[in-house]
């Protein structure tokens, strides 16, 4: 247990369990202690987040914000694998770097052209979500692509591969556990993304609206139970997309083992 | 002395040179490679290309193997053929293979660029694996391999490819002894494998390349030129050092490494 302060130091996993388990009870300890009358207690937010759970509202909110990031998601990947993987060719790659420098744009801004564009809230949400995450998507996975080995296109070419085989090879396949590291990385955007854009348009509800009318009236107790839901269902779908990440493509725990 | 005679041109370099900006790195390269023959048996051929590290070894392995154009010149294979990318063979110093392929993916995808394999690529893969004994690691990704397996899956990946000419980028660095002795084997192993099999070697270390090789070239500078050359060539058949058993304790083989080393 000497070991915890010093640095690179690797600890039993009992030691690191039993470390975690202090450092819970010494933040909830410091928070009880510390609250005044504004900001609720521990024990009343867990009381609070097990009533929560218990509600239909909850659950009918907790739907509309997943199948919509989960569908923003996909449109996301589709658009950003595609220019990612036409950025090789020189036509698309000023269009990637592009849509790269689009990161720096804020959804506020653009709220009003969007409307425009779409027919109803819910293409409006899409929408939004879609062009907030798609930056953040290509920039880190064209990352991967100008990371790439060289050896690796070097290899293709001995064996004779042609350069459409060599695009193949090496960056569809080769990088496609990347796609899902990028995936389970950006999935906190998305995720964040979501409570903002689900304010723009309540009448369909889901969490980030939920979260807004709380806010609205000074529920304190219940913001910070639904920030514990959203945070504990993100460490899910990080756990759920890292776990099926090692087991399509195993190749990449060995990496991890060996580096 | 050995029987033996040189035939066709194998490869012909013919004035090579390369140079970045105002900086000349290689000039003035000529060689030639010949298909060795002797009586009753097949018999490849083995070159060694040595130098100092920094001199350009690698440059003008990869201009050899297509992989980079040179300023000037041409390397020319099977009579006027200019050499591209995917005509030779290619085994990197740290035998690159594809980390998301098992071995046994990667193998049967350097089988199916051979046309000559056509029908046969699993066959042959499972023959190449047996004889150079990687049947147990065939389902191994790259990262569960030995160095020693690594290697031998890069040359079996070449090999199915097909091409006749192999290109090995400083094979010998970092082995221990006992590993030195299994390379060297399986490398002479190879270039009995066929007669037109040609093995260009590219290393510093003198004295293993030389007891496999049967021609030395030595890449290096000479004084007032800039830009490294092929300083001498030398044809061990002729020294009679060629394909003999414990060579490196001759008094031969000695005197030839000094004179090697003096020359760098």
């Amino acid at each position: 247990m000497k070991n915890i302060f010093n640095p690179f130091a690797s600890i039993s996993k009992q030691n690191t369990s039993i470390m975690i388990v202090v450092q819970v009870l010494i933040t909830l300890m410091v928070w009880h202690n510390t609250s005044n009358g504004l900001i609720p207690r521990p024990g009343q937010v867990a009381a609070a987040f097990g009533k929560l759970l218990t509600t239909k509202l909850l659950l009918d909110n907790m739907l509309v914000s997943l199948v919509l990031t989960l569908k923003a998601m996909c449109y996301s990947i589709i658009i950003t694998l595609f220019f990612t993987y036409a950025s090789v060719i020189p036509f698309f790659k000023t269009i990637a770097q592009f849509i790269v420098k689009c990161r720096y744009l804020t959804l506020t801004g653009l709220i009003f052209i969007f409307t425009l564009l779409t027919k109803d809230g819910s293409q409006l949400k899409l929408s939004l979500l879609v062009f907030g995450i798609v930056p953040f998507f290509t920039t880190s996975f064209l990352a991967v692509i100008l990371n790439i080995d060289k050896q690796e296109f070097e290899l293709c070419k001995t064996l004779g591969y042609s350069n459409w085989q060599t695009l193949y090879e090496v960056i569809i396949v080769g990088k496609a556990d990347q796609v899902f590291e990028i995936l389970r990385q950006n999935f906190a955007i998305s995720w964040l993304m979501i409570t903002m854009v689900e304010g723009l348009s309540m009448s369909e509800g889901g969490i980030g609206s939920l979260l807004i009318k709380y806010n609205k009236y000074n529920d304190l107790t219940n913001v910070i139970a639904l920030q514990l839901l959203i945070f504990l269902i993100g460490l899910c779908f990080d756990f759920l997309l890292g776990t099926t990440r090692r087991w399509l493509f195993p190749h990449c725990k060995l990496k991890q083992a060996t580096s | 002395m050995t029987v033996y005679s040189k035939t066709n041109t194998l490869l012909q370099a013919s004035n090579i040179g390369l140079g970045y900006d105002d900086k000349i790195i290689l000039r003035d390269i000529n060689f030639c490679i010949k298909d060795i023959v002797r009586p009753g048996m097949q018999q490849g051929q083995v070159i060694s290309l040595i130098g100092r590290s920094g001199i350009g070894k690698t440059q003008l392995f990869k201009i050899l193997s297509g992989l980079q154009k040179p300023t000037t010149g041409t390397v020319a294979i099977n009579g006027d053929q200019t050499v591209k990318a995917g005509d030779m063979g290619v085994i990197f110093q740290n035998y690159y293979l594809f980390e998301w392929r098992t071995v046994y993916q990667s193998l049967l995808m350097a089988a199916k660029k051979n046309p000559q394999l056509k029908g046969k690529e699993k066959a042959m893969v499972d023959h190449y694996a047996g004889e150079f004994q990687l049947t147990s690691e065939l389902k191994k990704y790259p990262q569960q391999l030995s160095g020693g397996q690594r290697q031998r899956a890069s040359i079996i990946q070449q090999l199915l490819k097909g091409s006749s000419f192999l290109l090995l980028d400083e094979p010998f660095s970092g082995l221990d002894v006992c590993v030195l002795d299994k390379v060297t084997d399986l490398l002479l192993q190879v270039s009995l494998s066929d007669e037109l099999k040609t093995l260009i070697i590219v290393s510093h270390d003198i004295s293993t390349s030389v007891a496999i090789s049967d021609t030395v070239l030595i890449l290096g500078n000479e004084a007032g030129k800039e830009g490294a050359t092929i300083k001498k060539e030398i044809d061990l058949v002729e020294r009679d050092l060629a394909w003999k058993k414990d060579i490196k304790k001759e008094k031969t083989f000695i005197e030839t490494v000094a004179e090697i080393k003096a020359c760098l």
